[in-house]
């Protein structure tokens, strides 16, 4: 790299090297500036930088201006002549050319290809600005071989996803193309950076991925998983969605307790000198990334590609320049090698906890479970076995933890901390373990046993163990019969059918759903929770297609943003309030930001068109404001025939005054993890009242029932709750008389079975009865549930 | 002739371009970046500090380490070509005997060289514009029959005219081009300090 200022091209060159591993990276030698702060070149330096950078493979001279030229010129005059003949002087402009070379060149491409990609280094930037005619840059697609693929990044394909593919496609013998399917940018040669960058691929985009070649299944597969992990991004997003898939459906665990502290004692570790230390801790940081390199492989085999990328994401964390350089910092101030990782990754897992994004912030355990594993390593402290054979107590699971576990031996897992979007917590479900979270500071004395329900939300230290042991042969039974008659309907002995439906927070739980006749309630803000600008109305029609393509055609129920309180979406960014579950929530939200419920409506009155669809307002309290949303939707032009509208119920003043509030409704649906905190005044998620925030309160029963008796005639009912997942509560909803259940996933199949076990006669008579209880209990014991 | 006269002319280059500088930079920041004074005199004083550390046997070997000096030293573009200039000039002078005839040959193998390197054309508005005059100059002179300091000061005088025709043209190379029209009404600071060099060279090469 030849230019007048040093400055400018160290900077050049950081940016580049940030692309590229460094054991992939090209030698780049920098003739630049007479002196450190002098501009000028000098032939005579750039003579001895290409033959510091030459090789066989020949070099590529990247230049600013002027004289850079003709120093490089006259260099070339100065080198041995066979060197100068494998020389490519490029007019390629210097950042964007020396950031497509150095990709480029990483990959094993010829001296020409990274030439050549050099010099089109300005293509993204000018097709993006559109300043410049770019010419057209499509390439054939003939006899090619295609898959599609999700752009799942936050910031779309931007710099280092692109070079991760480039670099993945250019290891193939094919010749690979990509297409947007969004905008119908391409196809273009996905093996040259710049065309990746002209594609501009967003978040959300789909990608139509086609090869041709010797090579061409190899590539695209590979293609297809680097995809699936975001494109190597997973570091800061971590997985593309939660993936939340059904485990056992148990729930329910009983055994020895194995209390499971991973603190590590520093106390015993010498600190050497600064090189000694620098020394320990880069032995350690490598011996930690074989070691998850290993974990992946086994999680791939034994859980799957998309979970084992976290493992690939936490070695990328120890990796991560920023860190090491603070790490060395820490180390060259006097720090020991366990003190200097323990600090800086203690603070980067701060900062990550102090993210907005529950999301977000559950990663900080990613960023402790490396700390650990390197701290471990450094202190030689064995890796202990992992535990079996009883049920494992941890302040929070993370993913190596829940990786390694064998799931036969493991009775189940009980989590201390709350959130269920852990990649710990992921993997344990998916590995098909139950467990429970956020049971809080419980005391589990040494060789107690302790059992959970995840069902009932209980976790008891010291249980009745016949009682336990017996619902846990009772579920299995029942699940195993549930299962076997999923798609029956569900109806009651006395042949009431009661449509059960599913609750779906992404494209997935949809295609999971099995027997759901259809879907109650459709997150809209967990589908696309992910999102750093808003989606377009295109790209939410065709999500919706997909859920509704899933339930083959039956109903789905999309719910419009429901955000605010622990819901926050990052495209809408929200002003901090004194008390966020009394502020600015659901539909509230919206009527300063009217433009994105339009654009979403707008989206489900083009997907009604095609399939049956019901539409929603979360957190409505007056006529008035469901009156709004309807204006809102009725603007948009004539209603499809095959779009019902509806109102969320969640809020008291809403189910007690139904009867003005849903006139003119197709149906309501209650929400009854609100409706019960907002009856009780108790956060469920503060363990020191979620006590009182139970469903099955008499007074939330109270409410439901009045919404029974008072809504309008013709308008359904519906229940989307919690509640609705718990067959025993399910089947006292259906006594109080609500028309639909809309359930999570692996819930279905069991709230059909209990449903076709009773009568509505028997059912009805039991819901009477729980509204003359004084207690949440009183009515758990009541319905026979084990509390 | 020796290698003396060549150091001298260096020398006097040197203290002629130290004296220029400030001019030869206001010339330069009318249309360009303001360099050219400093750059020259850092470079030329780099090869004052040559002549003072080594002694050189031949006027080719001292021209070529010249030129490798300026290369090294000058910093913008007319590092390159002064520098090609020396070096191509030393090479055209090695075991030749000097005389107006292989000097004449000698400058245009240097003024070939700027000309590789910084392909400019006549009325670019370049250092150029005075090298071209120079040279025919020179060769009218040598045809009428005149010695190395006629050739010399006649070449210089030539440059001088070329360097003045330099402020009508619009340029359109090197850093001046950027400006277009604008650098219309300002002498080109590479075709001054090329007939400073000739003056010096006429000066003390006679």
């Amino acid at each position: 790299m030849v230019s007048h200022s040093r400055a400018l091209a160290d900077a050049a060159l950081g940016l580049a090297a940030e692309m590229v591993a460094e054991d992939n990276r090209p030698v780049i030698a920098v003739a630049a500036g007479l002196d450190e702060t002098t501009f000028g070149t000098d032939a005579a330096a750039v003579a001895e930088a290409i033959a510091a950078a030459d090789s066989p493979d020949g070099v590529l001279v990247l230049l600013d201006l002027g004289s850079a030229v003709l120093s490089a010129e006259l260099a070339l005059e100065f080198v041995d002549p066979e060197i100068a003949e494998r020389v490519v002087l490029s007019s390629a402009p210097l950042v964007e050319g020396l950031v497509a070379a150095v990709v480029t060149a990483s990959t094993g491409a010829s001296l020409q290809a990274v030439a050549d990609e050099a010099k089109r280094g300005l293509l993204g930037k000018q097709d993006h600005l559109g300043d410049v005619p770019t010419p057209s840059a499509t390439v054939a697609t003939d006899n090619e071989q295609s898959v599609e693929v999700l752009v799942s990044n936050e910031h779309g394909l931007h710099a280092r996803p692109a070079a991760r593919l480039v670099a993945l496609v250019n290891s193939f013998d094919a010749s690979v193309t990509l297409t947007d399917l969004d905008t119908g940018r391409g196809p273009i040669d996905a093996g040259s950076l710049s065309m990746v960058a002209t594609l501009n691929a967003q978040q959300g985009h789909r990608l139509r991925v086609g090869a041709s070649g010797p090579q061409a299944d190899e590539a695209l597969d590979a293609v297809r998983v680097l995809a699936e992990q975001a494109f190597g991004d997973l570091p800061a997003g971590a997985l593309p969605q939660p993936v939340l898939r059904g485990g056992s459906g148990l729930d329910v665990a009983i055994g020895p307790a194995i209390v499971w502290d991973t603190a590590i004692d520093l106390s015993t570790y010498q600190r050497a000198d600064a090189a000694t230390e620098a020394s320990n801790s880069e032995t350690a940081r490598t011996a930690a990334i074989a070691e998850l390199a290993q974990v992946q492989r086994e999680t791939t085999a034994r859980v799957g590609a998309a979970e084992a990328g976290i493992f690939e994401a936490q070695a990328a964390l120890l990796a991560d320049p920023a860190q090491l350089r603070e790490i060395t910092a820490a180390i060259d101030r006097g720090a020991s090698a366990p003190e200097a990782w323990s600090q800086t990754l203690d603070d980067l897992a701060k900062t990550v906890e102090s993210l907005d994004d529950p999301y977000q912030r559950e990663r900080a355990q990613d960023v402790r479970s490396v700390r650990d594993r390197v701290l471990r390593l450094l202190t030689g402290t064995e890796s202990a076995e992992p535990p079996a054979d009883g049920v494992l107590v941890v302040r929070e699971l993370d993913a190596a933890t829940a990786a390694i576990l064998d799931a036969e031996r493991i009775a189940g897992i009980a989590i201390r901390a709350t959130g269920t979007t852990g990649h710990g917590v992921i993997v344990a479900r998916s590995r098909g373990i139950p467990l429970i979270t956020g049971i809080g500071d419980v005391q589990v004395p040494l060789g107690s046993v302790v059992a959970f329900d995840a069902r009932a939300n209980s976790f008891m230290v010291d249980p009745d163990e016949e009682a336990f042991r017996t619902t846990i042969r009772e579920r299995t039974a029942e699940r195993e019969q549930a299962l076997a008659t999923a798609d029956h309907p569900a109806v009651t002995t006395d042949g009431r059918v009661v449509p059960v439906m599913a609750n779906v927070g992404s494209v997935q739980d949809a295609r999971d759903a099995r027997g759901a006749d259809g879907s109650g309630l459709v997150r809209t803000e967990v589908l696309f929770g992910d999102r750093r600008t808003a989606p377009t109305t295109a790209e939410q029609a065709e999500v919706f297609r997909k859920i509704a393509a899933a339930f083959e055609g039956k109903p789905i129920t999309i719910r419009t943003w429901d955000i605010g309180g622990d819901k926050p979406l990052p495209f809408l960014p929200q002003a901090a309030e004194a008390n966020p579950f009394l502020g600015e929530r659901g539909l509230r939200v919206f009527r300063h930001r009217p433009e994105l419920l339009r654009d979403q409506l707008q989206a489900v009155r083009e997907v009604a068109l095609e399939t049956p669809v019901q539409v929603m307002f979360p957190m409505v309290t007056t006529a008035e404001e469901v009156a709004w949303g309807i204006e809102i939707l009725d603007a948009l032009g004539p209603q499809p025939a095959g779009l019902k509208v509806g109102i969320m119920v969640e809020v008291p003043a809403a189910a007690l005054r139904i009867d003005s509030l849903a006139l003119g409704l197709d149906f309501v649906s209650i929400g009854t993890n609100d409706l019960t905190q907002y009856t009780t005044a108790a956060d469920r998620t503060n363990t020191a009242v979620a006590a009182l925030a139970d469903g099955l309160d008499p007074a939330v029963l109270l409410l439901i029932d009045h919404v029974v008796r008072h809504v309008p005639t013709g308008v359904h009912v519906a229940v989307c709750g919690d509640l609705a997942s718990d067959p025993s509560a399910a089947a006292l909803l259906v006594g109080l008389g609500v028309h639909e259940l809309s359930a999570v996933g692996p819930q279905i199949p069991l709230v059909k079975a209990r449903i076709r076990r009773i009568s509505f006669e028997y059912a009805r008579h039991t819901a009477a009865e729980a509204l003359t209880q004084s207690s949440a209990a009183d009515v758990r014991y009541l319905l026979g549930a084990v509390s | 002739m020796g290698v003396d006269a060549f150091a001298n002319w260096l020398r006097d280059a040197a203290n002629t371009l130290h004296e220029n500088a400030a001019y030869l930079t206001e010339l330069d920041s009318a249309i360009g970046d303001a360099d050219h004074g400093s750059n020259m005199d850092r470079g030329f004083t780099a090869v004052v500090a040559l002549l003072d550390e080594t002694t050189f046997e031949t006027p080719d070997e001292l021209m070529k380490k010249a030129g490798m000096t300026l290369v090294s030293k000058v910093g913008g573009a007319s590092g390159p070509l002064y520098g090609t200039f020396f070096l191509r000039l030393g090479t055209a002078l090695a075991g030749v005997e000097i005389t107006p005839a292989t000097v004449g040959e000698a400058l245009k193998a240097g003024v070939g060289g700027i000309l590789a390197r910084g392909k400019a054309e006549l009325n670019d508005k370049t250092m150029y514009d005075a090298w071209a005059p120079a040279l025919d100059a020179y060769d009218e002179a040598v045809a009428g029959g005149s010695d190395l300091g006629g050739a010399l000061v006649a070449a210089a005088e030539a440059a001088a005219k070329g360097r003045d025709a330099t402020i009508p043209l619009v340029a359109r190379k090197g850093r001046a081009s950027y400006l277009g029209e604008r650098s219309a009404g300002h002498q080109d600071p590479g075709a001054t300090s090329t007939t400073l060099l000739l003056e010096s060279a006429a000066r003390t090469l006679g």
